[in-house]
């Protein structure tokens, strides 16, 4: 199968959608499947062979963010000779409303259309007013995928119709198999527990964890705190009782290897999350590296962790029943093993084999559709309609 | 003179106006009945499929006698009806449905798992049988739902744009997966 996809943001940074993206075609590629993938990039940029650039991204503020496009009659060119070179037996666009190469490509392409819808917070008003425009383009779109319930909900309130939900993969071995480093492995006087994410952002739940830490190393004195993601630990740190911020590390941002054996490495994991997550993948790579994990009783993680039958839960933004789980969970090794057993065989049902199984289906069900109208008499009115051709 | 010229230029402009957007309108309809018959064929073909793969399992002696013979009975109505919908097709496919789901029932997808590669052979062609059916409908009735909102805007009823193609309508039968197949 010749396989096209188009991924609206740039990937001179890394990304959410630019990793789905990634793995998707990387996962496909193995399987021995014909891929290219249309993104922005800058020239400087390296690039995996598969991916064409579609030219330098702008900065542009748009749904209450900056996010870095591609548009102007140059890319859309660009686009179109994309599409015309690579004679594509499905395109699969993500983000289809985006001002970038998916809506360009979504304009142009002529063939047989998968789209899968990421965000779940599009504002109500970029979509009255954008939806317009795009609304007939949108109807070329043969099948839509959604990667969470919350982003499914959008499509079904704003677009109308519906959306499969195919969750993001995560490659499960790739993260079952980081080493562990000594420099984070706990040692009887000094357990080990990670925190991951943008630490300045409250919704991240950082401060959460900050107060509960009172409370634990009354009980665990030599408890080390190992912080992983981008942020000022001044500034993060600030107003922090002095024992806590002494029993706290901070890593800095961590490469996608170092994260692995960060997971692998601590005793607990812990998500103090407050809201805004969708889905949880973080849960999942955890669960993957066979960390003990410990998080907020958010609907979405609730649902990865089996309802908490693989992993600790704490009621969110709660400090002190986050401080008695985590003293349970570091007081009673043989719960953390079971959990971290349990949940690494859970992970598995998240693994990109399976979720790339779905979205073949799809593929496949599409293309079917597809060969099927085209066998189907047309008039000379449908073939004046469609610009002569067939 | 210039007056009258100019309002005659206005007019053909307005026509012209018109008349794109007439076209445009019905490529517009046109594309989106071609992405109907295309969902329509995809979801009679995965009917196919999953009677078929249901009747493989009635007759491959894994499970027992009762069981087959409901199962095969309500594949063999499916696959008599291929290509017909309607009220009646919904009621037959519902029945495979339910069929299915007395007969693959957790246990049974449980020992049939044990049995070795040809049981664990047959469910896993039935489960990708019955995913298809369910990402075939969802994507057919998607495309009627848009079919339908573009067909009732009054440029086409006026100007009949949709010709005598039928109102399309949404597949509705139950498609839920035998609890056997889950996971």
């Amino acid at each position: 199968m010749r396989i096209g996809i188009v991924c609206p943001y740039s990937f001179d940074v890394p990304g959410g959608v630019q990793f789905h993206v990634r793995d998707l075609a990387e996962h496909f590629i193995g399987e021995g499947e014909e891929v290219s993938v249309l993104a922005p990039a800058d020239s400087e940029t390296t690039l995996p062979g598969y991916v064409v650039s579609s030219g330098g991204a702008t900065p542009v503020r748009y749904n209450g963010s900056v996010a870095r496009l591609n548009f102007g009659p140059v890319t859309a060119a660009k686009v179109s000779r994309w599409l015309d070179h690579g004679r594509f037996d499905v395109l699969h666009i993500h983000e289809p409303m985006a001002p970038s190469v998916s809506v360009l490509a979504l304009m142009a392409a002529d063939g047989p259309i998968v789209a899968t819808f990421h965000t779940s917070m599009i504002r109500s008003r970029t979509m009255q007013t954008a939806y317009p425009i795009i609304r007939p383009a949108l109807e070329k779109v043969a099948a839509r995928i959604a990667v969470s319930e919350d982003a499914r909900r959008t499509v079904t309130t704003h677009i109308g119709g519906d959306a499969i939900v195919i969750p993001n993969g995560v490659y499960v071995d790739r993260f079952a198999a980081a080493p562990h480093r000594p420099e984070w492995t706990s040692t009887p006087e000094r357990p080990t527990i990670a925190f991951l994410g943008r630490m300045h952002e409250p919704r991240k739940g950082l401060p959460v964890l900050a107060a509960a830490l009172p409370a634990v190393l009354d009980e665990v004195p030599g408890l080390r705190l190992l912080v992983a993601g981008p942020g000022d630990p001044v500034e993060v740190t600030d107003g922090w009782p002095e024992r806590v911020r002494q029993a706290a590390e901070f890593l800095g941002s961590v490469s996608d290897e170092d994260k692995a054996s960060l997971l692998a490495s601590a005793d607990v994991y812990i998500a103090p999350n407050t809201g805004g997550e969708s889905f949880g993948i973080i849960l999942i790579e955890a669960m993957s590296a066979g960390a003990c994990v410990l998080a907020s009783d958010l609907p979405a993680f609730s649902r990865v962790l089996d309802g908490g039958a693989v992993g600790a839960m704490f009621r969110n933004e709660d400090p002190a029943h986050l401080a008695e789980q985590l003293i349970g969970l570091l007081k009673d090794p043989e719960r953390r093993r079971e959990l971290a057993t349990s949940g690494q065989a859970r992970a598995h049902l998240f693994d990109w084999s399976v979720v790339a199984d779905q979205i073949r289906a799809v593929y496949e069900t599409v293309v079917e559709g597809r060969l099927a109208a085209q066998t189907e008499p047309s008039t000379r009115w449908n073939r004046f309609l469609r610009g002569g051709a067939r | 003179m210039s007056d009258v010229l100019s309002w005659v230029f206005a007019v053909l402009f307005v026509l012209v106006v018109i008349a794109w957007y007439l076209t445009y309108t019905a490529a517009r309809l046109d594309r989106l009945h071609v992405r109907l018959t295309g969902t329509l064929a995809a979801l009679d073909a995965q009917l196919v499929r999953r009677a078929e793969a249901s009747l493989e399992l009635a007759h491959s002696g894994l499970l027992d006698g009762a069981t087959s013979l409901i199962l095969a009975t309500a594949a063999a109505e499916s696959l008599e009806n291929p290509g017909e919908h309607g009220e009646i097709r919904e009621a037959v496919e519902n029945d495979l449905t339910e069929a299915l789901h007395v007969s693959v029932t957790e246990e049974v997808g449980e020992t049939l798992h044990e049995d070795g590669p040809l049981g664990v052979d047959h469910l896993a062609r039935l489960r990708s049988a019955c995913m298809r059916v369910q990402l075939a409908r969802r994507f057919h009735n998607d495309a009627v739902t848009d079919v339908r909102r573009v067909r009732r805007k009054w440029v086409v009823r006026l100007f009949r744009l949709a010709g005598h193609t039928p109102m399309p309508r949404t597949v509705e039968f139950d498609d839920e997966m035998p609890p056997g197949l889950v996971a």
